[in-house]
């Protein structure tokens, strides 16, 4: 396949780039003891990427026989020079950044990865565990899936690269109700690598177990009251911070397109605790090693000490800021083009122990865990939901809350962290980053004390009727 | 290949490979799209697409593959593979594919000018769009715009005899933007508009009622809590309200004991003025079709009729579990097993006008769109309102930021005070403007 790819590539004047990419994946779900998904998917096929006149172009075929492919090739040539004519800021040229060449494994193919019908009977067992746990546990699903990823890429600028790559992920939820209230719990994580890795930071069992007890928990839990507070996020959620509100603004295309943080390189963004980076050559679910324009990923360190430093490239925005790429460029499947995603990002950890962040509280919360829906904007105000929450009240953990929401804008919320614990984990669980395209990423940090607004629901016992 | 050698091939491998039933959903697709970003021209794309899922049953048991590969061997590993996964899968007596019954055409929902549009059409719709927002005024910034025309060819055949094709076309656009001025900026607003004919899109009034939206959201202030009424947007209604409850009326869900309303058939769900239908059979609809993911007929229903819930969304499976007809409502497409969705789910419009609605209100919000998570199970919500306008006495109307509002869906419902005339497509939605009562508002 290299080969071929090589001979077009090199056959034409324009920059052109090929990505052969072929995905096997493999779902199984679980929900109230009935098997809902037993699927093998195979997703196979070429996009390819022409830069003509200063525009790109790009065609996704599935069918990858050298004929289709040159007729693809010329159509994205065709497409670039097409809207070349109306397009106002033309690529004047593409950063350089160091090219993929030979082969990169992301994982150790192991073999002690189970057979389908093994992991079949794992998550069923799993599964019903979670049912099992009481009357009050009303619903159950287990999700798993895992995806194999082989790609071939060859660029104008060099590239020659095979990839082997294979991310896992799991997500276990248990639904409760006591009365008319009804919750859910939910326990996720993803990684790079197999079966036996996605499972050996917490076994299967302790995953149902901590479901069940979330669960439990919400479902004796009240509502936060809503205002603003000193609280102790939880790893994940400094994780979500540091992806979801921090690093999205500093994606080079959103700083173009005038987010918060245009303009500020050098200047003071966060408290000088703060060193926040993104590296896809850590372990993690957004590991990336050589990314889809080619390029291999080295870190890049976004704030440190407080200071902004960088921000994350593509080839294209790397010319656009006369710096070098760092293998930023990601596309999820054949069908998608490379975009400035993140990878693995987090917050390094600090000096102190978690016990002492939360004796220094005398009225706030631990937050723990992120829930469903989360949003933020270029301007950094973001908004995200929350699994678990603990009143602190004078330097103590008091009584579970529900129902939070935290809010606010996520480089004031760094300026106000205060102590940043020696305990450092990434794990966003089983998620996807959403920018037009999926894409697997990881992040993660210490515990860190902050001011956030939380958004309880306020006067909620007389809204009840 | 035709696609009908394709899926018709596959059917026969897979009765040959000893399953006891087969089903082979194909999909072809070919889509083109133009992107804004930085309110710039960006990449052009285009996408050829074309693959089969495949899903058997052997001994009460079922599995299912999917491959966009569509060589003869590549289908039929793809066959054994779906084999592979029943084999080694639990029983489900419920499991079974769906008989013949009768499919009728659906008008307006192909276009053939679909076949006509090329990548240069689309760019000019994308310049159209271009001037009448920022060209007009440059505060303004499209962050992301995206015009895409897609022609989809669905077909279905399994071993019980069901045999359909169809081919539909779809136009959509959207766009993300907002305005700056100085150190203002406002929120991230978006406009969004889909439609089955070539000729509806007028991406020139898009772009004027994107810049209209982002300006106004500029000088937004922050106001204190209080306790009033709410007034959706159909954008906000869609993602805050419509989104869950189509996770209740979800036959799937509703078995599973995770839906809100298990109990409710039959009982009140939402306010007297409150009513939804579903309907996969109205020409020129974007959720029209003659036949669902398994080859079932749309069934037009009632599902909430003045705040009585009437009716479950059901599949093939949901129906037979519970004794059931399948209602038509099996989605998704060849990458996946069926699952359950709308069609086009539409809830019903009032008499009053937006600008009339917005006069009765004593003191409330006007939210154009909604930014956070909503606990379908549970029911709770809380999150951030974006280009959110302060109303008092009906007249003085202010951009604000920095509110939130919470409450319970569910609870909600039966406070539903308004609807207006006006409505809009979301996705396969279609929703007025909807006035919520008593709802609390978290400013600071």
């Amino acid at each position: 396949m290299i080969k071929t790819l090589k001979e077009i590539v090199h056959s034409q004047n324009e920059h052109l780039e090929i990505r052969d990419h072929k995905r096997f994946s493999t779902v199984i779900q679980f929900k109230n003891g009935v098997l809902k998904k037993g699927e093998r998917k195979t997703l196979a096929g070429a996009g390819i990427r022409a830069l003509v006149d200063g525009c790109w172009g790009f065609v996704a075929t599935s069918e990858t026989d050298e004929e289709n492919l040159r007729r693809s090739a010329g159509e994205a040539i065709k497409a670039a020079r097409e809207a070349s004519q109306l397009k106002k800021e033309k690529i004047k040229g593409l950063g350089t950044g160091e090219v993929g060449q030979g082969t990169f494994n992301l994982y150790q193919k192991k073999a002690d990865e189970p057979e389908f019908g093994e992991k079949v009977n794992a998550l069923q067992k799993a599964e019903a565990k979670i049912r099992d746990a009481g009357n009050d546990i009303i619903g159950s699903m287990v999700n798993y899936h895992v995806f194999q990823d082989s790609k071939v890429i060859v660029s104008s600028s060099g590239a020659e690269a095979e990839i082997n790559d294979q991310k896992s992920e799991i997500a276990i939820v248990a639904f409760g109700a006591s009365g008319e209230k009804q919750e859910m719990g939910m326990v996720s994580h993803g990684i790079t690598g197999g079966w036996s890795d996605l499972f050996s930071r917490n076994h299967l069992d302790e995953m149902v177990e901590k479901a069940v007890e979330i669960v439990r928990t919400k479902l004796k839990a009240g509502y936060a009251p809503g205002g603003n507070y000193t609280v102790i996020l939880d790893p994940q959620l400094v994780g979500v911070l540091a992806h979801e509100a921090i690093g999205h603004t500093v994606e080079a295309d959103f700083v173009l397109s005038g987010s918060v943080v245009a303009d500020k390189i050098g200047e003071k963004v966060a408290s000088d605790l703060i060193t926040l980076v993104d590296d896809g050559t850590q372990e993690g679910a957004g590991k990336v090693l050589v990314d889809d324009e080619g390029t291999v990923n080295k870190p890049t360190v976004i704030i440190e000490n407080g200071v902004l430093k960088n921000y994350l490239h593509s080839r294209e925005t790397a010319h656009m800021f006369s710096t070098e790429a760092r293998g930023n460029a990601r596309a999820f499947t054949y069908r998608d083009e490379p975009l400035i995603r993140m990878t693995n990002t987090f917050i390094q950890p600090g000096k102190d122990r978690l016990e002492d962040m939360i004796k220094g509280i005398e009225d706030g919360f631990l937050l723990v865990g992120m829930d469903q829906g989360g949003q933020a904007d270029a301007t950094g105000e973001f908004m995200f939901g929350v699994q678990e929450g603990y009143r602190i009240k004078n330097g103590e953990i008091k009584e579970p809350v529900k129902g939070i929401n935290i809010s606010g804008q996520a480089f004031e919320v760094l300026k106000s962290a205060d102590a940043l614990s020696q305990e450092f984990n990434m794990d966003l669980g089983s998620g996807y980053c959403g920018k037009k395209q999926p894409a697997k990423a990881d992040a993660g940090g210490p515990y860190l004390r902050c001011k956030v607004m939380i958004g309880g629901q306020q006067g909620k016992g007389e809204q009840n009727e | 290949m035709s696609n009908k050698d394709i899926y018709l091939e596959a059917l026969e491998i897979g009765k040959k490979a000893g399953a006891d039933h087969v089903e082979v959903f194909f999909n072809r697709k070919k889509s083109l799209e133009v992107v804004i970003e930085k309110n710039d021209l960006q990449v052009p794309k285009g996408d050829r697409y074309q693959g089969i899922g495949v899903r058997v049953l052997k001994d009460g048991k079922m599995g299912f593959a999917s491959s966009n590969i569509l060589t003869r061997e590549s289908i039929e590993a793809t066959v054994q593979s779906a084999i592979d996964i029943a084999v080694n899968s639990p029983e489900d007596p419920a499991q079974g594919i769906p008989e013949p019954s009768p499919l009728e055409e659906i008008d307006g929902i192909y276009d053939p000018q679909g076949e006509n549009v090329s990548l240069a059409d689309l760019i000019t719709k994308g310049s159209d769009f271009m001037d009448a927002s920022r060209g007009i005024d440059s505060r303004v910034t499209v962050d992301t715009a995206s015009f895409k025309a897609e022609i989809i060819e669905r077909a279905i055949a399994n071993s019980r005899g069901i045999r359909a094709e169809e081919r539909k076309t779809k136009f959509e656009n959207s766009a993300i933007g907002f305005a700056r001025e100085g150190e203002d900026i406002s929120s991230f607003v978006v406009e969004y508009t889909v439609t089955p004919e070539w000729k509806e899109l007028n991406t020139e009034e898009m772009g004027v009622r994107l810049r209209e939206k982002a300006l106004g959201n500029l000088g937004a202030e922050r106001i204190p809590g209080f306790k009033g009424s709410v007034v959706l947007s159909p954008f906000a209604a869609v993602n805050l309200l419509l989104f869950p409850i189509v996770f209740a009326i979800n036959a799937d869900n509703v078995q599973n004991g995770i839906s809100p309303w298990r109990e409710k058939m039959g009982g009140k769900v939402a306010s007297d003025i409150f009513s939804i239908s579903d309907d996969g059979t109205l020409p020129g609809e974007i959720g029209s079709r003659m036949f669902d993911r398994e080859g079932i007929a749309p069934k037009p229903l009632q599902v909430i009729n003045e705040g009585k819930l009437i009716s479950w969304l059901h599949n093939y499976y949901t129906a037979s579990k519970a004794g059931e007809v399948p209602t038509g409502h099996a989605s998704g497409g060849d990458q996946s097993l069926p699952a359950i969705g709308p069609n086009n789910f539409i809830v019903s419009p009032g008499k009053d006008s937006l600008e009339n609605m917005l006069k009765n209100i004593d003191r409330g919000l006007l939210v154009t769109r909604y930014s956070g998570g909503s606990d379908p199970v549970s029911g709770d919500f809380s999150g951030v309102v974006k280009g959110g306008y302060f109303i008092e006495k009906g007249k003085e109307r202010k951009p604000v930021k920095e509110v939130m509002i919470a409450g319970n869906i569910y609870r909600l419902l039966h406070q539903v005070i308004g609807l207006s005339s006006e409505t809009q497509r979301i996705l396969n939605f279609r929703t007025p403007y909807i006035a919520l009562d008593g709802v609390s508002i978290t400013g600071r």
